[in-house]
């Protein structure tokens, strides 16, 4: 009895894989409606006639602080645009399927543009791909695609490389230019740290051997308990070796300040983010210099540009531009108008995108 | 699908060995029916709350995919439920076997399938690596598969960081992308093509779930493997080669684990570290939901289908009725603490069955 039943099932099992080997496959390259058309040229204006009919949503890769200001502008755009919906939603919880998952929904929910801070970046090509072809404006914002190429209308966002080189000079010249100095990250399969990785060694090299970089510890952003261990192990190991620390992740950053305070040690910390903690260090001198980045910038510009471009009313004159939001580094000396250098680089974007990178009309 | 060890959980279902059982449990006390009605509900009060829920293109085509692949994490976790073991590397083992798939299409320039059996050989030789660390040393299985994690994690990050610049591998074979997007409706019989809501990756859910269901009601090693689980003392002394059962049952986890990851990195599009990091405890939630037991001897791989398809279902829903971050993982948590309560609930049960008729 029971081997019938196995030639049955046996002969089950076969008979599905010759129908699906039977089964014809159709062609599937049609790549949709809205592929990277070439951009017109046109005399049209950049002020936003009509955004009524575009829902845009701001889709960070998970909960973070650097994209909460991201809630406010968006609110703000919406307000002052007259767009049809601006929503923030953090649900993706650093995972690049729930954040395709997400996107997906948020389509089926109406919202047709999107700014998206990509989970991974090597990945997240595919999911703009995808947007793209259906019809939705998609900007990339606060981080880039992986390996240079870029498939979604823009890219607005910090270069990471660059900030890091930043901070890395930033605390050099703390440490009067020569010294050992340790690199606090996150994770280290992440491109973006890697090009982080990338921008400090660039400013160690430049010092032509009088700054070496003693460790690059990476995945200590997970919370802030992980950065503390690691911090206050590095300082009870190293900690008379080290004359600098600077950490590119938000973590880091908050431990080696505490840590650098409380056992005393000369080591310059510089940190980045204008998080509250971290811009009271600055004041109080435990942090020599911060980098910061423009979260509200990419907020305000993506949902102006993404409801220029859904609106049909412009387009990307080169499709998959790349652009800096900007970063800047704040000591005690700037730390009280910083705000104004970032404001002034927002105005100067919006600015260079009406006349450079858009075609209206 | 479902097939226990007898006598222990056999009242609920028909036995292995064809005979009826003495005593039924009424039908609708049968779980899998209960999580069919429950996702039909559920994905009927979404659908009027929200109509986009039956959207096929944005909706149910990604929700299906997601399922397709939790759906084969679970079984990966099922497998090792069977035998009373339980396997917390599963996350890992699929991030070892996509880094293989990704070796071998980056470097190797193998085809599509080819780089598929190099990412399975690898996660089932990981798994039976584990599952002889643990027959031989009789070390249990938590601690084991925990110091796996451990050494996977570590290994995974280094072999990405050093053969790779942006700790992924980003070559593409042909096919890839295909599969990635194509559904039932791009496969024609003649004039009728099928649904564009079915993605036609679940095909390797589908074989995991055929394959798994004859080997556990249809083989007499898959019986072997729920004895083991149910009372390796007993089974040994049955003669049962227990160690080789246990062995076998990660083998064939660490090759499930392997295969979901493959299935995600297609999801996504390229092979990383960071693939399977959130599996575990989707891969106990969907096994245990269907009505595996945690203690072993009793699997069910429809029911881990079913179970992970609720959990997808409620998250979707979810999605779409803009629930934020904080609220969703409260009703997901209590889903959790339902089905573990549930599984005890229904361990009283059946051993009340079989005191009474004993």
């Amino acid at each position: 009895m029971t081997q019938h039943r196995s030639v049955l099932t046996a002969a089950a099992t076969f008979l599905v894989l010759v129908a699906a080997s039977a089964c014809t496959v159709k062609n599937s390259g049609d790549t949709g409606p809205a592929g990277n058309a070439p951009a017109k040229r046109g005399g049209g204006t950049a002020e936003l006639a009509d955004g009524s009919g575009v829902k845009i949503a701001l889709v960070p890769g998970g909960a973070h602080p650097y994209f909460q200001p991201w809630k406010r502008a968006g609110a703000d755009a919406k307000k002052r645009l007259g767009l049809g919906d601006v929503t923030f939603d953090e649900t993706a919880e650093w995972d690049q399927q729930k954040q395709n998952d997400l996107l997906s929904t948020l389509a089926a929910r109406g919202y047709n543009a999107f700014g998206i801070f990509g989970v991974s970046p090597t990945d997240i090509n595919t999911t703009f791909a995808d947007l793209k072809s259906q019809g939705f404006a998609v900007a990339s914002l606060a981080s880039c695609p992986a390996g240079g190429k870029n498939a979604a209308d823009f890219c607005l966002s910090t270069d990471v490389e660059l900030a890091a080189y930043k901070a890395a000079r930033a605390t050099i010249d703390a440490m009067g230019g020569q010294g050992r100095l340790v690199h606090l990250t996150g994770n280290n399969v992440d491109a973006n740290t890697q090009r982080r990785i990338k921008g400090v060694k660039k400013a160690v090299q430049e010092t032509g051997g009088k700054v070496t970089l003693l460790q690059t510890i990476t995945d200590i952003d997970k919370d802030l308990q992980t950065a503390q261990k690691a911090v206050s192990d590095l300082i009870a190991s190293k900690g008379p070796q080290i004359q600098g620390i600077v950490s590119t992740s938000y973590n880091p950053a908050v431990a080696a300040a505490e840590a650098v305070r409380e056992s005393g040690s000369k080591a310059k910390v510089v940190a980045i983010d204008d998080d509250a903690k971290i811009l009271s260090s600055v004041k109080n001198g435990s942090v020599s210099a911060t980098v910061v980045q423009n979260p509200v910038g990419q907020a305000d510009i993506g949902a102006w540009v993404l409801a220029l471009l859904q609106s049909k009313q412009c387009t990307m004159k080169q499709p998959g531009v790349t652009i800096d939001s900007g970063s800047f580094v704040v000591t005690k000396k700037n730390v009280a108008d910083y705000d104004d250098a970032r404001k002034a680089k927002t105005a100067q974007l919006k600015k260079k995108f009406a006349d450079e990178y858009l075609s209206c009309g | 699908m479902k097939t226990a060890s007898a006598p222990r959980a056999s009242e609920t279902d028909r036995p292995t060995d064809g005979a009826r059982p003495p005593h039924r449990l009424p039908f609708w006390v049968n779980q899998r029916l209960g999580l069919l009605v429950l996702i039909v509900a559920l994905a009927a009060v979404f659908g009027l709350l929200r109509p986009a829920f039956f959207d096929e293109r944005l909706v149910l085509f990604p929700l299906l995919r997601d399922i397709a692949t939790l759906t084969v994490v679970a079984l990966a976790q099922m497998v090792v439920l069977s035998v009373g073991h339980m396997n917390l590397a599963v996350g890992r083992m699929a991030a070892f076997g996509a880094l293989f798939a990704g070796f071998g299409y980056d470097r190797l320039g193998l085809s599509l399938p080819m780089g598929l059996v190099l990412c399975l050989l690898a996660g089932c030789a990981i798994g039976a690596l584990t599952g002889w660390i643990i027959a031989r040393a009789g070390v249990s299985s938590f601690v084991v598969t925990l110091a796996m994690d451990f050494a996977l994690l570590g290994l995974v990050s280094l072999l990405y960081s050093a053969l790779t610049e942006n700790a992924a591998f980003t070559t593409r074979p042909d096919g890839l992308t295909e599969l990635r997007s194509a559904s039932l409706a791009d496969i024609c019989l003649g004039p009728v093509c099928g649904s564009p809501a079915v993605p036609q990756i679940a095909q390797f859910t589908l074989l995991a779930v055929i394959g798994l269901g004859f080997l556990y009601t249809r083989t007499r090693m898959g019986r072997e493997l729920l004895l083991t689980g149910a009372n390796p003392n007993a089974a040994e002394l049955s003669g049962i080669p227990t160690g080789r059962r246990i062995i076998l049952a990660h083998a064939l986890s660490g090759l499930l684990a392997a295969l979901a990851g493959f299935m995600a990195a297609v999801g996504t599009g390229t092979f990383r570290a960071s693939i399977g990091e959130d599996f575990m405890l989707p891969s106990f939630l969907g096994a245990v939901l269907g009505g595996t037991l945690l203690t072993g001897g009793v699997v069910s791989v429809v029911g881990a289908l079913l179970g992970t398809a609720l959990v997808g279902v409620i998250r979707k829903g979810l999605d779409l009725l803009g629930v934020g971050l904080e609220s969703l993982n409260i009703y997901l948590g209590c889903v959790l603490l339902l089905a573990l309560s549930a599984d005890r609930v229904r361990t009283v049960v059946s051993y009340r069955k079989v005191v009474r008729s004993t």
